[in-house]
């Protein structure tokens, strides 16, 4: 390996994140201690009591107290990164925090007061992956490539790689998930016997866990296959040609808008209207809301294994709205969104010039590739069953660590071949999207364009960088405006300057202008849109930078004693509230376990015996907390 | 006087890696020392090894452009000189894109053989616009109206056009360098099959 140094992959995901590193066995997953690879991209800020500063808490811990703490965590950021707030509207209603307008049209959430960026969010997340690898691995972990929607847009990946540079992480590279998964899938990545079996938890989510059924015999000699991936938040779909080592990408189409979430969604309006129209009251709360949330996704998930799922929602004053909702309802719900896939599908496809019988083999990514629907249309577009043989949460990352391991020069027998998925332009006189880089080019790419002065003297020239397909520059994506400085003055029209429009292999932009009659190279300023500055990136690496160079066990230590002590005083307050509704004895046993894990916490240095306490005592609360649930119910309507 | 190093590969002759002095099947890299080089003055054809040649063999094409790429690929340079790896790639890209398009194809020859480019004729025989016009206002009126069996065969009669004037482009480019009578020929074909091209994405 290069230097020594180890990159590892990231699947930095909507709903779950995951840390992957390969070694000469191949990729792994870097699991907790109950087999789970999966780290929720949830992040809890509790707020500061007396002198102690707001906590922040990532992850299962972050998730499992999401009902009781609505307004201060945050999660799907991955739909707010790169963007402004004009695109997430749609989002906002569903949203049980804040969110503000930043500058330079980007989006922030606001907890409490203090404003985050998306980026400082995912960068806490990035770095609680960064500690677990550290930890499995025992050696500092400094590189990583990232995975990202591959219809994720110029800004989108800035944003990512910014977050990345604030969880002090040098993003050697950006890769984009459908081919990652491709990349496990052409080496013949086999599903690990010892797979996950319960997610860790305070409140346990039932999860679906992949099958094993197969569409098909793994053959690896020059195919063309579809990659699928419909996760938490985002539908991208690839097309590419693997052969001789060589995983090419076609096409690729997609909808960083269209996800999990949206079919949470669907359930979550169908059952508000309901309420609204039975008991004539709006769901609107933030703990109603965040809880009808977990509600929507369990129901959405047992919906994948049953036919039908039960619940029952006490709204307080003998209101109790029960409902059935079978697999058929739930289908009719989300048709709609899943036909919007094989639309999709349909565009990769004429885009790559193929039609779906060329199609070898469609694999399935994301969680979402779970929901029979799903199955059935995806099987019924391509004319055979998908292959599944691979748990779609964890293949992205698995992939992530293989293209790591190409990049430190640990692999040498395997070479990705991925396309700019919309089309790059400038703004043309008249407000029309002049395209310089068609989509679906084949990147690293590059278009060199000629401009010139209108004014004698002119020193600058300005252009707006443009992403889309749309005719009329206000209909694409504005990335950023681009000011041409230090041209030497010349009469109207002489100067020639040339500009180069550089496509990466992260599917990044780099732009660089020269003069032509007098050589000279011409400085770009860059005003980006919906990202964050040098300086910002900056501020956010130094603020976070004391975590960093914390030794790594006081700061676990510190984070444990800090969960010991929120999740101890939630459940005092829950008791509190709702304790009457438990057996004497469980209370009798709970005020033991609280007082039982504060004292060892004070005592031990044995932060793994701690760290498995807490677990445990995560585990023994369970029915209080589920209790405490309902209740946030009954007073958020 | 000897040729330099970019004629002699143009005549084919065996280049040596300047770094380890061992033989180059490709001008861009050496696969043993994995030095790269820079591509100037070499076309797209050169970048492959391959004739100037209309008629080029897909499967081989491809097996070049895998075959370079692994070469040259930033990937396998992420330590060394990136910028002109990247470059490379880039540039390696643009070749296959246009030599694996028959239209592109035709249109970088002609621009290799000195043809007029498209900015500096324009011209289109009249009939072809008026069969476009004609053919695009039936297929819009054949759409309205939900006409599926009229938007059919007005489809298949765009495509018939186009593959009629591909066919023509194909025989042209065959006989490049040709004389100045057959570049504009060439020049005037690929004009039209833009307009062929733009009925078909509409349908």
């Amino acid at each position: 390996m290069d230097n020594g140094e180890i990159i590892v992959g990231i699947d930095l995901g909507t709903t779950f994140s995951l840390v992957a590193y390969a070694d000469a066995a191949g990729p792994h997953i870097v699991r907790d201690e109950h087999g789970d690879g999966r780290v929720p991209s949830v992040i809890g800020v509790t707020p500061g009591t007396g002198n102690r500063p707001p906590q922040v808490t990532i992850g299962w811990t972050a998730r499992a107290h999401a009902v009781e703490n609505p307004q201060a965590t945050v999660y799907s950021v991955k739909r707010l990164i790169g963007k402004g707030v004009a695109d997430v509207h749609e989002d906002l209603p569903y949203l049980s925090y804040a969110v503000a307008a930043g500058p330079r049209d980007t989006v922030q959430i606001d907890i409490n007061g203090r404003r985050y960026t998306p980026e400082e969010i995912s960068a806490l997340i990035l770095r609680e992956l960064r500690e677990r690898a550290e930890k499995h691995l025992g050696v500092p972990v400094r590189k990583a490539v990232i995975t990202v929607p591959a219809y994720f847009d110029d800004a989108q990946r800035q944003a990512t790689r910014d977050a990345g540079r604030a969880a002090d992480l040098e993003v050697v590279r950006i890769i984009n998930e459908p081919t990652a998964a491709a990349l496990a899938y052409g080496i013949g990545v086999r599903p690990e016997s010892t797979a996950a079996k319960t997610p860790r938890g305070h409140v346990a989510l039932p999860m679906a866990r992949c099958t094993s059924e197969s569409g098909g015999a793994l053959d690896q000699t020059g195919q063309t296959v579809a990659v699928y991936d419909l996760g938490g938040g985002t539908f991208d779909i690839s097309i590419l040609r693997l052969e001789e080592g060589v995983s090419q990408v076609l096409s690729t189409a997609g909808d960083t808008h269209l996800g999990g979430d949206d079919f949470d969604r669907a359930i979550i309006n169908l059952i508000s209207h309901e309420i609204r129209e039975r008991f004539g009251v709006s769901v609107s709360a933030p703990a109603t809301k965040q809880a009808l949330r977990t509600l929507a996704e369990n129901t959405k998930i047992r919906l994948t294994d049953h036919d039908q799922a039960e619940f029952e929602l006490d709204l307080g004053r003998d209101r109790v709205y029960r409902r059935v909702i079978t697999r058929a309802e739930f289908e009719g719900l989300v048709a709609p969104l899943v036909e919007r896939t094989i639309t999709l599908c349909e565009h990769a496809l004429k885009d790559a010039k193929l039609h779906s019988a060329d199609i070898q083999q469609a694999i399935l990514v994301g969680g979402c590739s779970r929901i029979p629907l799903v199955r059935k249309r995806v099987g019924e577009l391509f004319s055979r069953p998908p292959y599944t043989a691979l748990n779609p949460d964890e293949v992205v990352a698995l992939g992530a660590a293989l293209q790591a391991a190409i990049l430190s020069g640990q692999r040498t027998d395997m070479l990705l071949l991925d396309v700019i998925p919309l089309s790059l332009g400038i703004e043309t006189m008249g407000g029309a999207m002049g395209k310089l880089i068609l989509r679906n080019t084949t990147i690293p790419c590059r278009a060199t364009e000629m401009f010139t002065t209108f004014v004698d003297g002119q020193t600058a020239i300005q252009l707006n960088v443009l992403q889309g397909e749309r005719e009329l520059a206000r209909d694409c994506r504005l990335l950023g405006q681009f000011e041409l400085r230090g041209l030497p003055p010349m009469p109207a029209g002489m100067p020639k300057v040339e500009v180069e429009f550089l496509i990466d292999a992260n599917g990044i932009l780099n732009v660089a202008a020269k003069e032509l009659r007098s050589g000279q190279a011409a400085s770009i300023q860059i005003v980006p849109n919906h990202g964050l500055t040098r300086d910002e990136v900056d501020q956010i690496t130094r603020d976070s930078l004391r975590f960093a160079r914390a030794d790594l066990d006081a700061h676990r230590r510190i984070d444990l004693l800090n969960q010991v002590e929120f999740d101890t005083q939630k459940t005092v307050q829950m008791l509190a509230k709702v304790g009457h509704l438990l057996d004497d004895a469980d209370r009798v046993r709970i005020d033991h376990d609280i007082a039982a894990l504060r004292q060892f916490a004070q005592e031990t240095k044995d932060l793994d015996e701690l760290y498995r306490r807490l677990t445990a005592f995560g585990h023994s609360t369970l029915r209080l907390a589920e209790l405490g649930i309902r209740e946030a119910f009954k007073k958020g309507t | 006087m000897a040729p330099t190093e970019t004629e002699r590969q143009r005549q084919g002759a065996p280049a040596k890696c300047a770094a380890c002095a061992g033989p180059m099947d490709s001008p861009l890299f050496c696969d043993h020392c994995r030095s790269l080089y820079p591509a100037d003055g070499l076309n797209h054809f050169e970048l492959f090894g391959l004739a100037p040649t209309y008629d080029i063999d897909p499967a081989l094409l491809r097996q070049k452009y895998l075959q370079v790429s692994r070469g040259v690929h930033p990937d396998y340079h992420s330590t060394g000189d990136s910028s002109l790896s990247l470059h490379l790639s880039a540039q390696l890209n643009e070749a296959h894109r246009v030599l694996a398009d028959p239209v592109l194809r035709a249109e970088y020859l002609l621009e290799l053989v000195g043809g007029k480019s498209a900015k500096e004729d324009k011209s289109v025989p009249p009939e072809v616009l008026s069969t476009a016009l004609l053919l695009r206002e039936e297929i819009q009126e054949a759409r309205t109206a939900g006409d599926a069996a009229a938007l059919e065969s007005r489809g298949a009669q765009a495509r018939a056009v186009y593959e009629r004037t591909l066919a023509t482009i194909a025989e042209l480019a065959r006989q490049m360098p040709g004389d100045e009578r057959s570049r504009a020929r060439l020049r005037t074909a690929l004009n039209s099959i833009k307009y062929h091209q733009k009925l078909l994405t509409e349908l």
